[in-house]
């Protein structure tokens, strides 16, 4: 066991935790941020998706270690008051079913339209298609991210 | 009753005729049984009401209304993303008259006053929407009568308006939290009546889920989210072929796996409880296990799907007979949220804490197991990440519940997913012989045969339906062409009234007919799941030269009778093709040595964002009762792309999923 600080959502916390363990479970099981949800462990479905430096990163592959000392933005810290461009533009377009991958969908959309203020429909394709939705909701998502990029 | 609501220190109202203009009067300056307007001041903003004690006013299980006029649904039925939970309150709203800002709503534990709680069959609508309604209904008129009586109106003079009740002068409101405590002494009304369509607010209007706002933070709690103060975290070893059990293990490894708490052996499993649920994953990699895998060791998909066909008596295809085989694999429900479920059992009771479908089953699997009377089990359902049929079943509660009373103290049991695709009830392999007598062409007559084997099986969104539909549908288009009729045309001549109508419509959105690139065609296919909604499609492909089908358009037109939340209906529309088109392209899963082999998304892969077709979705209007949603989106799609595959390829695929192999050139 180590001792980690980490910056999430723009606040310090401190952690102890095995080296190799995932962000995502220090997330949800250490600090009770809950929004960061678990779905298939290894990297492949993006339900667990957070921003690292602005990068997106599937958190149950990240261990901690490699987390410490730099900036991790979670669905919790996205907004102070669900006021983001991108969660208006969810609720505008009714996006969510069950709703449990839209916190990595809306992370991954995030991190797209930073780099990508204005994206065409192909460029939501090749970047959304890391997160997986089992409800079907990829329409609205794709609306969602377009009407998001238009307010923004 | 009239000097109880006038001792209230303050009452707000809304000119009718000052167009919105906020009023206030202080009831200090009425006499008790006077009208209220005697006079109107302005509301200053720094005026505010002194507290009151707190008093909600529940006249009947379904909802309670407080006094700030908020109004609280309790819903009854899960929901796990077919939005029920919105609907319930749509429909309860609607008949009390509030604005919809003004709803909330609170998920019941399993509870028999509200009758049998599974949600499944989709049916959550139909079967309480008259008793929805009337809950609504009921409490509206109590506190019509409790504002005629301030007034010394007649009631039936009375209107109601978003959150107030009319006088019948029309310039004068008195908002419903204002009227609780009154309205709490009426009598239930004998009978009341309930709304005409032309009267709808809510009812018809396109809703997002009112845990949207939830779910888009965060914040949203779903079964996994449940924290309880002590808990553990556990995963469980369970012997991978179905029916065996473990021999013996070896546990000395995993105890030293930082984080781990304590093994529990259960009848056939072994659990990990540890700190967290990463440490109880690492201590379940370290537990060595031999298994003791039974008489299914050598069981397979193949072994079982020649045996079904060999079930199946045939006719045999002749001058008379037109027939085929069609063949479904075992499918898996692989929602996004594994199953999980937390228990603390504690002092002789249990609380349990089950994203289910089916909280009084849980319940009733969780008393029996742990030996603790029924009534002292109680079953809180949280959101709910997908179900699908699979949440119908007890067994991931009764683990927890089990693994808690061992350790007595509260745990969360998480499947990974792995577990959750190799421990399913999996919809079942079958096989269906499907004919039609040349001489008298009517919808085809079907025969099936599934797995009959120990491999579990269950309700999958739709269940026989999506074999149903998808086999009859495929096999009136092979029909259409060894006939030399039109797929649509045969279609209009074998089905009528409503279900004739969204064949048409949605033939006629997609310009059916129209001509396709080479390499490209269109697929119709029309399905009643359950025998209650009308739905068809219209499905576009293409299909490359590597065989691979891409789906690039579905036109839908659906009749679901009376839509509550045609949003919504579009939604399950959108979601029931996008279940369907991953069984009907992608996913299966396979028996090989007794144990489904696949393991996690690269082998169980879903239909992802660059492979969703483009969905219109066109609604009949209908004053028919409402008939469901949740399911019937799905069985027509792989009938609508099996039947647009033949039309751009020329090759008739029997069995789903059609897979590149099965069409390369």
């Amino acid at each position: 066991m180590s001792s980690y600080d980490l910056q999430i959502n723009g606040q310090a916390y401190t952690v102890e935790a095995e080296a190799q363990m995932p962000l995502l479970w220090v997330l949800r099981d250490l600090l009770g941020l809950t929004g960061t949800k678990f779905s298939c462990g290894v990297g492949l479905c993006g339900s667990c998706t957070v921003l690292i430096d602005g990068e997106p990163e599937h958190s149950c592959v990240t261990p901690v270690e490699r987390a410490a000392g730099k900036a991790i933005t979670t669905i919790e810290g996205l907004s102070p008051e669900v006021s983001h461009p991108l969660q208006e533009a969810w609720l505008e377009e009714n996006v969510s079913q069950c709703g449990y991958c839209q916190p990595g969908q809306i992370m991954n959309a995030a991190a797209l339209l930073q780099k990508n203020p204005d994206p065409s429909d192909a460029e939501i394709d090749v970047a959304m298609s890391d997160v997986l939705c089992r409800c079907g909701t990829y329409q609205r998502i794709r609306k969602a991210i377009h009407r998001a990029a238009e307010e923004a | 009753m009239k000097n109880e609501l006038t001792r209230r220190d303050f009452i707000k109202l809304v000119g009718m005729a000052g167009g919105g203009l906020v009023l206030a009067v202080s009831l200090d300056a009425c006499a008790s049984d006077s009208p209220i307007p005697a006079t109107l001041t302005p509301l200053s903003p720094t005026s505010t009401p002194r507290p009151r004690a707190p008093f909600d006013w529940a006249p009947n299980i379904f909802l309670k209304v407080d006094q700030d006029g908020i109004l609280t649904v309790y819903a009854f039925r899960s929901d796990m993303g077919q939005g029920i939970r919105t609907a319930i309150a749509m429909l309860v709203a609607e008949e009390l008259d509030v604005d919809w800002t003004a709803v909330r709503i609170e998920q019941v534990p399993a509870d028999p006053r509200y009758g049998d709680q599974l949600t499944g069959g989709s049916v959550s609508i139909s079967s309480n929407y008259s008793g929805l309604r009337l809950a609504g209904a009921m409490a509206r008129q109590m506190l019509v009568e409790a504002a005629a009586d301030v007034w010394d109106a007649d009631p039936a003079q009375c209107a109601t308006e978003a959150g107030f009740v009319i006088h019948p002068d029309k310039q004068q409101k008195i908002p419903y939290g204002d009227l609780v405590e009154a309205a709490a002494k009426k009598d239930v009304p004998k009978q009341t009546k309930i709304k005409e369509p032309s009267a709808y607010r809510i009812v018809g209007t396109g809703k997002g889920h009112w845990d949207a706002p939830q779910m888009v933070s965060g914040k949203a709690i779903y079964g996994l989210d449940v924290r309880v103060s002590g808990m553990s975290f556990a995963v469980i070893a369970r012997c991978p072929v179905f029916g065996g059990t473990f021999a013996s293990y070896n546990d000395s490894a995993a105890q030293t796996v930082p984080g781990v708490r304590q093994i529990v052996a259960l009848d056939k499993s072994i659990a990990v409880v540890a700190e967290n649920t990463w440490a109880a994953i690492q201590g379940r990699n370290a537990l060595k296990v031999t298994w003791d895998e039974g008489r299914n060791a050598s069981l397979s998909s193949e072994e079982l799907r020649t045996a079904a066909k060999e079930r199946i008596p045939q006719l045999g295809s002749s001058d008379k007979v037109m027939d085929a085989i069609y063949e479904i694999p075992f499918e898996a429900h692989a929602t996004m949220e594994p199953m999980n479920c937390t228990a603390h059992v504690h002092d002789g009771i249990c609380e349990v804490w089950a994203p289910t479908q089916n909280p009084q089953a849980v319940q009733m699997q969780v008393a029996a197991a742990t030996r603790i009377p029924r009534e002292d089990v109680t079953v809180n359902v949280p959101l709910i990440g997908g179900a699908f049929g699979r949440r119908i079943q007890t067994d991931y509660a009764v683990e927890a519940a089990l693994v808690s009373q061992a350790i007595e103290a509260p745990v969360q049991v998480m499947w990974t997913r792995d577990d959750d695709l190799q421990h399913d009830y999996y919809h079942d392999l079958s096989v269906h012989y499907v004919s039609v007598v040349r001489e008298k062409i009517n919808i085809p007559r079907l025969q099936s045969s599934g797995s009959r084997s120990m491999v579990p099986t269950g309700a999958w969104r739709s269940v026989e339906h999506f074999p149903q539909g998808y086999v009859t549908q495929c096999f009136i288009d092979e029909m259409a062409y060894e006939l030399g009729r039109d797929p649509l045309d045969l279609r209009l001549e074998l089905y009528s009234d409503r279900a004739a109508q969204v064949i048409r419509l949605a033939a006629e959105k997609a310009e059916w007919g129209k001509s396709m690139p080479a390499g490209q065609g269109q697929g119709l296919a029309y399905h009643a799941t359950f025998g209650v909604t009308h739905v068809a499609y219209v499905a576009e492909v293409a299909v490359d030269e590597d065989g691979r089908v891409r789906v690039r358009r579905v036109v839908a037109a659906v009749d679901c009778g009376e839509v509550i939340n045609p949003d919504n209906v579009a939604a399950q529309i959108e979601g029931g093709i996008v279940f369907g088109l991953t069984a009907a392209l992608k996913a299966e899963a396979t028996l090989q040595a007794g144990r489904i082999q696949q393991s996690n998304f690269h082998d169980y892969p879903i239909v992802k964002m660059d492979e969703m077709p483009l969905v219109e979705v066109y609604i009949v209007e209908s004053d028919q009762r409402p008939s469901g949603m949740g399911e019937m989106g799905v069985p027509p799609i792989a009938p609508a792309v099996a039947n647009a595959v033949f039309a751009a390829t020329g090759k008739r695929i029997r069995h789903i999923p059609i897979r590149p192999e099965d069409l390369k050139a």
